[in-house]
């Protein structure tokens, strides 16, 4: 079927199957390998990209179901240089093996976008759906801190 | 001149004589622990933080050639099985669908069978697919129509105890007599406990991309051993090693998992071969999940006999172990043996044959099933004797192996306690157990840490410095995560006199030939780093020798530090470009070899852990709100990248002690939650408060670094540590891990009748 898609502020007309899912079609269709599978079962979030601004897990949507939607991938956040978030991710050494990271940034990304401050309660509420098996997660907790101009201990 | 001397080397526990080539001129001595040192001890961030956090870092999934075929592997569904059907003919008539390789097909390699007509755990490849499409590779999968005769299977551990079915048969370790200290002791007691099957479950799961070119073969692999992925592709197609590249650039965790070519890549090259277009093969989860590997189920049964001043008399140790089709048996039994003094003791392990994936590493492999059971019964004990736990560990210290009778190069366990038990309010532990505003059971436990981490050759390394003043480094490291590139480029950039910016560290292909070991066994740092360092130092001397031509001072006068050449007597100070831009295009090389450790030692790492809990009674659940982790590595070469690696250690344990745990269908013999959504990984929210630090001496002994390996050792005591606070909490013990709600509830029932929610401490069996 021909489908349009809107990601990273670029159209692409396309013509797949049916039943692909927008993870592939980003990833093989579209070479944008910065999205990661992990389960392909919407449990880990190594698949986050941005659905008009909202983090969704890209291996549970049929890529025809993005149409008419801005899907915003690790790539689309990392155009214009490092953000301050992906800055504070170095800087604090949130992440290890960096498998899960893009979406981890997806996912801090669109929390910050809503809450300039989340609080620690906030941000373990909204990255839970996030897996990292190296277990960078204080630190990814203190990055978010960080990034969002917040005392870090 | 570089000279050829047999020396021995340890991996794991597992000693073997080698051959290693030892060049003098690679000999520095240890940086003391005082040094002036520019860069090392220093927090730095990781070379490759930028590629990663963008999405650019390439793992081997994302890798795509022109004309790359997608393949896909038909697995078992039943834990023992007799193929009876698979159409391979209509699959391979499909549209799309390029090869089908089966237990039947004649494939053109060696080596055993890596697909099985006749089953034996469920997850089996029994045939693999190539596509010009996943959805093609999928369907071909499909019209295999695999039809499969179940047959008799065993999973549960007691089955195959009572039909002795072993992968090879129970041994015994044993010194003094133990029997006669047993009888003699004062106190002794004795615990049970069940450690579950553990998955590694990496978030990139295993996977290749394999390319013929003529005769060559180049291989991504997603493993912690590219060089041995190398020689196994090389043996499996009959080729000469130099044939075949392995490249490993960035690699999703491993965790012990991940172990030479695997396989996936021996598929995907067999794949590639007969339709002689590129291949990717990686695994989905579930499969990931069944055939990615396990930390095994173990049920170890640990006797201790005391004199009742807290000295050790006897220690035993049963370990019943499921191993699934077979594998190393892992040292559980050496804490018991080693971790303290005493003259008389007995290690049994029975390696059960189960219809499960051969286990393999996971991150300290048989000393965290160890410890994490030993240590819980070293609670019991001090329980017994009525004298503090973390006393009665100090009062049984060692300063050498207790099994060899060598001693340790060397040993701060002492002062892991001390600060250990600082961190953590530990003088103060019993107010914890009052009643609380919440209504909550506190408690907190401790546990001590050993492993191995010494390193040893061989390990290679290259350098070159280029007239614009920067260092390329080249190393076999593959960096699946723990930092180790960054950590080269540390001494490199030390040694060299370069700030960190000016040294760019490669590793993660094969095809520079330069070596080095599997990224397993805390190896990396101690094994790699000296021979970065004494690579730098060659490259530090010539530039200082052509400093001397050009500066006409002599060289012995000069000293290179923050990319500036110095004067030893101030006179002079210019950048290092002021020589090297001479060059030209010439470069400044040099190679380094790690020399072998010193024989008459024995190498470990060690440390202390001290967890706070806080149990629900009414729930069943347990939380744990503090983690101290204290551990004794030899030198910290970045305390940034090691703090990471033992928050990780650490989170790990927790889950292996709260809720990690391969539950496996005793009916059918298939594992039910095989996916992310029930194989119970922490989550942030999981988190607790960690503290970390290190004793950051430099061991003395080691060559030229003085640093160990982190990567195992904060795994090692979390769960006892944790187990430890709950039996503190509650005065009852789950007797398997993980503590889930049922367990917990369990165990706390029978506290009934002594008060609920009081922590009564009784020991659990005080057999005198």
């Amino acid at each position: 079927m021909r489908i349009a898609l809107h990601v990273n502020e670029e159209t692409y007309e396309l013509d797949l199957p049916p039943r692909r899912r927008l993870v592939d079609v980003l990833r093989d269709d579209l070479g944008l390998t910065g999205t990661k599978v992990g389960c392909a079962e919407g449990a880990c979030g190594a698949c986050a990209v941005l659905l008009d601004g909202r983090p969704v897990a890209s291996c549970l949507l049929l890529a025809a179901a993005a149409e008419g939607h801005a899907v915003t991938t690790i790539e689309g956040l990392s155009r214009d240089g490092l953000t301050a978030l992906q800055e504070a991710f170095v800087a604090e050494d949130a992440l290890q093996c960096g498998y899960c990271t893009p979406g981890q940034i997806v996912s801090a990304s669109a929390l910050l976008a809503g809450t300039a401050h989340p609080t620690r309660e906030e941000i373990r509420d909204a990255m839970a759906g996030n897996l990292c098996r190296c277990g960078a997660y204080p630190k990814i907790e203190r990055a978010i801190l960080l990034a969002s101009g917040q005392e870090v201990a | 001149m570089p000279r050829l001397v047999r020396t021995q080397r340890e991996m794991e526990g597992r000693f073997e004589d080698v051959w290693v080539l030892v060049d003098p001129d690679d000999d520095l001595e240890t940086w003391p622990a005082d040094a002036d040192l520019a860069l090392v001890g220093r927090p730095a961030v990781r070379q490759d933080g930028a590629l990663r956090v963008t999405g650019d870092a390439r793992y081997t999934g994302d890798i795509q050639l022109p004309g790359m075929l997608h393949a896909a592997v038909l697995r078992s569904p039943v834990a023992h099985g007799r193929v009876t059907r698979l159409d391979v003919g209509a699959a391979r008539a499909l549209p799309g669908v390029r090869a089908v390789i089966a237990p039947d097909t004649s494939v053109g390699f060696g080596g055993d069978p890596l697909l099985a007509s006749e089953t034996e755990y469920a997850g089996q490849p029994i045939a693999a697919v190539a596509g010009d499409t996943p959805e093609a590779a999928a369907a071909a999968v499909d019209a295999l129509r695999l039809g499969i005769e179940a047959l008799p299977h065993v999973v549960d551990p007691d089955e195959a105890l009572r039909e002795q079915r072993f992968t090879k048969e129970p041994s015994e370790t044993v010194r003094g007599d133990v029997d006669a200290a047993f009888a003699a002791a004062d106190v002794v007691v004795e615990l049970e406990i069940e450690t579950p099957a553990h998955l590694q479950t990496a978030l990139e799961p295993h996977g290749a991309v394999a390319h013929w070119e003529g005769e060559e073969l180049t291989a991504w692999v997603s493993t912690q051993g590219m060089f041995d992925a190398r020689a196994e592709l090389a043996r499996r197609f009959s080729l000469p090693r130099e044939s075949v590249r392995v490249i490993t650039e960035f690699v999703g965790g491993g965790f012990g998992a991940k172990q030479g070519a695997g396989v996936e890549a021996i598929l995907a090259a067999e794949l590639a071969r007969v339709t002689r277009r590129p291949v990717r093969l990686v695994n989905d989860r579930h499969a990931e999940q069944l055939d990615g590997g396990r930390r095994s189920w173990t049920r170890q049964t640990v006797k201790l006999g005391a004199r009742v001043d807290g000295g050790l008399v006897a220690v035993e140790s049963a370990a019943v172990i499921s191993m699934g089709l077979g594998g190393w048996v892992f040292p559980v039994n050496q804490p018991a043996l080693n971790l303290y003094a005493v003259e008389h003791a007995r290690g049994m392990e029975f390696p059960l044959r189960t219809n499960l994936r051969a286990h393999n590493a996971f991150r300290a492999p048989g000393v965290t099933e160890g410890v994490t059971v030993f240590e819980q019964a070293v609670d019991e004990l001090a329980l017994a004797l009525g004298i503090d736990p973390l006393e009665l560990r100090r009062l049984n210290h060692v300063e050498r192996d207790q099994q060899s009778g060598l001693p340790y190069s060397s040993k701060h366990l002492l002062a892991c306690y001390d600060r250990a038990a600082e961190l953590s309010g530990w003088a103060q532990r019993e107010t914890l157990r009052g009643p609380q505003a919440d209504g909550l059971l506190r408690g907190m436990g401790c546990a001590t840490q050993i492993w191995w981490g010494g390193g040893g050759p061989p390990a290679h390394a290259t350098i070159r410095l280029d007239a614009s003043g920067h260092a390329l480094v080249t190393t076999g490291i593959q960096d699946i995560g723990t930092g180790t590139l960054t950590t080269a480029r540390i001494v490199a950039a030390e040694e060299l006199g370069l700030p960190l910016d000016r040294v760019r560290v490669i590793g993660g292909d094969t095809r520079a030939n330069v070596y080095a070991p599997v990224s397993g066994g805390s190896m990396t740092t101690p094994a790699v780093m000296p021979a970065v360092r004494s690579a730098a130092g060659k490259v530090r001397r010539t530039l200082l020798e052509l400093a001397s031509d050009v500066l006409e001072i002599a060289a012995d006068d000069l000293a290179v530090r923050d990319g500036r050449i110095r004067s030893r007597d101030g006179g002079l100070d210019v950048p290092v470009t002021e020589v090297t831009e001479k060059l030209g295009h010439a470069t400044i090389d040099g190679s380094g070899a790690r020399g072998p450790n010193p024989d008459g030692f024995r190498v470990h790492t060690f440390g202390c852990q001290i967890a706070q809990v806080a149990v629900d009674a009414a729930l069943g659940e347990v939380r744990v709100e503090r983690v101290v982790a204290v551990h004794d590595v030899g030198r910290i070469v970045n305390p940034l990248g090691a703090s990471s690696q033992a928050e990780g250690g650490v989170l790990q344990g927790v889950a292996y002690a709260l809720s990690e745990e391969l539950v496996i269908d005793p009916t059918t013999g298939v594992p039910v939650n095989a996916s992310l959504d029930d194989y119970k990984l922490p989550t942030i929210a999981d988190v607790p408060e960690i503290v970390i630090e290190f004793v950051n001496v430099p061991d003395p002994n080691l060559p030229n670094i003085g640093a160990k390996g982190l990567g195992e050792p904060p795994i090692v005591p979390t769960a006892a540590a944790v187990a430890n606070a709950f039996a503190h909490a509650t005065g009852r013990r789950c007797r398997a891990l993980p503590m889930t709600r049922a367990r917990v509830l369990e165990a706390l029932r029978g506290a009934e009748g002594e008060g609920e929610g009081e922590a009564s401490l009784a020991p659990t069996e005080a057999l005198q």
